[in-house]
């Protein structure tokens, strides 16, 4: 039966079987062909319905408009996947604060703000976007788009023979028949974001990046995961295992691939973590605030100590203290204390750190160092928008 | 891409259970108050229309198709000129937006969308209503606004009335007609072959007040062709205010 079935569903039957292209360093990319234009009416019709929702994005409030961010990513995916390459896409940075980047057919990349929060060097953004690009340039989502429409087709028609014999037999067939052509799918998906690894690690070998930055991404992420699991007391998460519908290969097996596909001769190299640290960091205090309002503690914890690898800032501590404060137990305020101080210590004129060390004194009963705290808040910021309402927890003499 | 995935279940759960009873549903409501003439000369400010057009594959897929959907864009617009030119209004196109007032157009696209979606679920049709509104139903409350920032939209001030056109068609592709017909005459299952839904509402672009809408889920025309196209236009803005004697001849 299983025969028929794949007949049926052609190409998307092939099982995968860890490909011998994923255990050797990945070769250069393809000569670059030129500009390309949609073929064929389904590509032609899938851009431009991208066109019109580029469109809206474009004027979208989500959308962070800063040259200075823009120039530099779009300096980083030409640095990636060659200067000739990379015109053909336009770069989006949504501030959305969870790790993800998308490229859909008519060459939009959405970049999340929670994926510039996490790099730490160039060579990792640069892995990012040469995957992401590796997916424009092999025409994924025309492909998904087909496969889609071919599994679905044969599924009506299977659908329509099984309710014409109401037996037991033709009922479980169809079913298994479902369960093959979903399970395909999701495969076919994967297998895609394998091919886009491969390409995306053949654009960062022939690039002046270090191509092992990223293998590095996912074993970070890992550990950002299970630091997210267990401070929330889970189980510890299999990195190995395929999910039925997972869109993605797990984390474990590609940051074992992506580490295979990346020349030996460029571990050397460069992986411009400087310039990037130089680039973002007027962003990681925004970018941090929004992933600690994702109320995720283990995470949120997990990055600020990475970040803080290469030295505490006062952003930092700070950033530190809004995540203990925040999670509000009171244990947490008599911590949170300690980091706004220490980011006022490296910052004396830090006006958010002493807001949040007043509440936080206030809160563990330490009244007089709270006012003053609070008092040091408004005299720096006395245009601040919760003004009256921290002036209230302040006698009057003090706020004169 | 979970989306996609889950659209694909949701279109098996209408094939299996088939027999839907279509979205073939049509309302309208006029702001209660509000008239317009017949030939009192308003300018009507056209927003961009939305519309999509393309194929339904044999599993139910939405298939874009570019030369149809370019094709029908220019069809409406026309149609749209001609049929408001019959009703003594004249009709404008939004101009061509930069910078800050692009990001303002886009938010009230956008609130736009969100608005008549809320109108055709709570107040329109049967299913969701609310109890509020299904009492303004039966009062002949039609209250909805996207506020005064209109005013300041692009093109506004020398408009009376802004005008937000949703339409999008999927023909039955020549597998879905097949499998229409084979389900009809094997199991006697209705499977549903097209799908032509649309809405417009006309806003004053001084306070932003919905004045009208209409939302059609079943639209006859072929809007790839530019008499299809008018009969489209005259179902989409079917009961237009100051259009009720035009519509008689329309259908």
């Amino acid at each position: 039966v299983k025969a028929i079935f794949c007949a049926g569903v052609g190409l998307l039957c092939s099982t995968f079987s860890p490909s011998p292209a994923l255990a050797t360093p990945a070769a250069a990319p393809p000569p670059y062909e030129g500009i390309y234009q949609p073929q064929g009416v389904d590509e032609i019709g899938l851009w431009r319905e991208d066109d019109e929702s580029e469109r809206s994005l474009s004027n979208s409030p989500i959308v962070i408009r800063d040259e200075g961010l823009n120039t530099y990513l779009k300096g980083v995916l030409c640095e990636a996947v060659g200067f000739d390459r990379c015109g053909s896409a336009r770069i989006y940075v949504i501030k959305e604060p969870t790790f993800n980047a998308t490229m859909s057919p008519n060459g939009t990349m959405r970049v999340y703000s929670g994926m510039l929060l996490r790099m730490r060097s160039e060579a990792e953004l640069a892995a990012i976007l040469g995957h992401e690009f590796g997916h424009f340039e092999n025409r994924h989502s025309l492909n998904q788009f087909k496969s889609h429409r071919s599994g679905t087709d044969l599924l009506s028609w299977a659908a329509l023979l099984a309710s014409m014999s109401p037996s037991y037999q033709s009922r479980s067939n169809f079913e298994n028949l479902q369960i093959s052509v979903y399970g395909n799918l999701y495969r076919y998906q994967r297998d895609q974001e394998r091919e886009a690894d491969l390409l995306g690690l053949g654009y960062l070998n022939s690039s002046k990046l270090r191509p092992q930055a990223a293998s590095e991404v996912w074993q970070n992420l890992m550990k950002e995961i299970e630091a997210s699991t267990s401070a929330r007391g889970l189980k510890k998460p299999r990195f190995d295992r395929i999910a039925y519908t997972s869109s993605h290969p797990p984390q474990a097996e590609r940051a074992g691939y992506l580490a295979d596909l990346a020349i030996p001769e460029g571990a050397t190299r460069d992986d411009g973590a400087d310039r990037y640290r130089a680039e973002i960091s007027k962003w990681i205090p925004e970018f941090l605030n929004d992933q600690i309002l994702l109320n995720d503690f283990g995470a949120s914890e997990y990055i600020i100590n990475s970040l803080a690898e290469t030295g505490w800032t006062a952003d930092l501590w700070f950033a530190r203290g809004e995540l203990f404060r925040l999670r509000g137990n009171q244990r947490d305020y008599i911590n949170a204390s300690q980091f706004y101080r220490e980011a006022t210590i490296l910052q004396s004129d830090m006006a958010d750190a002493y807001r949040g060390l007043g509440l936080a004194l206030m809160k563990t009963g330490e009244r007089t160092d709270a006012q003053i705290a609070l008092s040091k808040y408004l005299s720096l910021k006395p245009e601040a928008t919760d003004a009256k309402m921290i002036g209230m927890m302040i006698p009057k003499e003090e706020t004169e | 891409m979970n989306t996609r995935f889950r659209r694909i279940f949701a279109v098996f759960l209408v094939f299996l259970t088939v027999a839907s009873p279509a979205l073939a549903q049509e309302r309208t409501a006029i702001k209660q108050g509000f008239e317009l003439e017949a030939n009192s000369n308003k300018k009507i400010l056209v927003f961009r229309p939305t519309v999509s057009v393309g194929a339904q594959s044999t599993g139910g897929l939405f298939e874009p198709n570019a030369e149809w959907t370019n094709e029908a864009k220019k069809n409406i617009e026309q149609a749209l000129a001609e049929l408001q030119a019959g009703l003594g209004n004249q009709v404008v196109e939004a101009p061509e937006a930069y910078g800050d007032d692009a990001q303002n157009l886009q938010e009230h696209m956008a609130l736009f969308a969100a608005v008549s979606d809320s109108v055709i679920k709570y107040q329109f049709f049967v299913g969701n209503r609310l109890p509020t509104k299904k009492r303004d139903n039966k009062d002949d409350v039609f209250e909805w606004s996207l506020g005064s920032g209109v005013a300041n939209l692009p093109g506004a001030s020398e408009a009376d009335y802004g005008l937000f056109i949703y339409n999008k068609d999927a023909y039955g592709s020549t597998g879905r007609k097949l499998l229409q017909i084979a389900a009809m005459f094997g199991p006697g299952i209705a499977v549903q072959s097209g799908e032509h839904k649309g809405y417009a509402g006309l806003i004053d672009l001084k306070t932003g007040d919905l004045l009208w809408l209409n939302a059609d889920g079943a639209m006859g025309g072929d809007v790839r062709k530019s008499d299809g196209a008018q009969k489209r236009v005259g179902q989409l803005l079917e009961e237009f205010p100051g259009s009720l004697q035009e519509e008689k001849e329309v259908k």
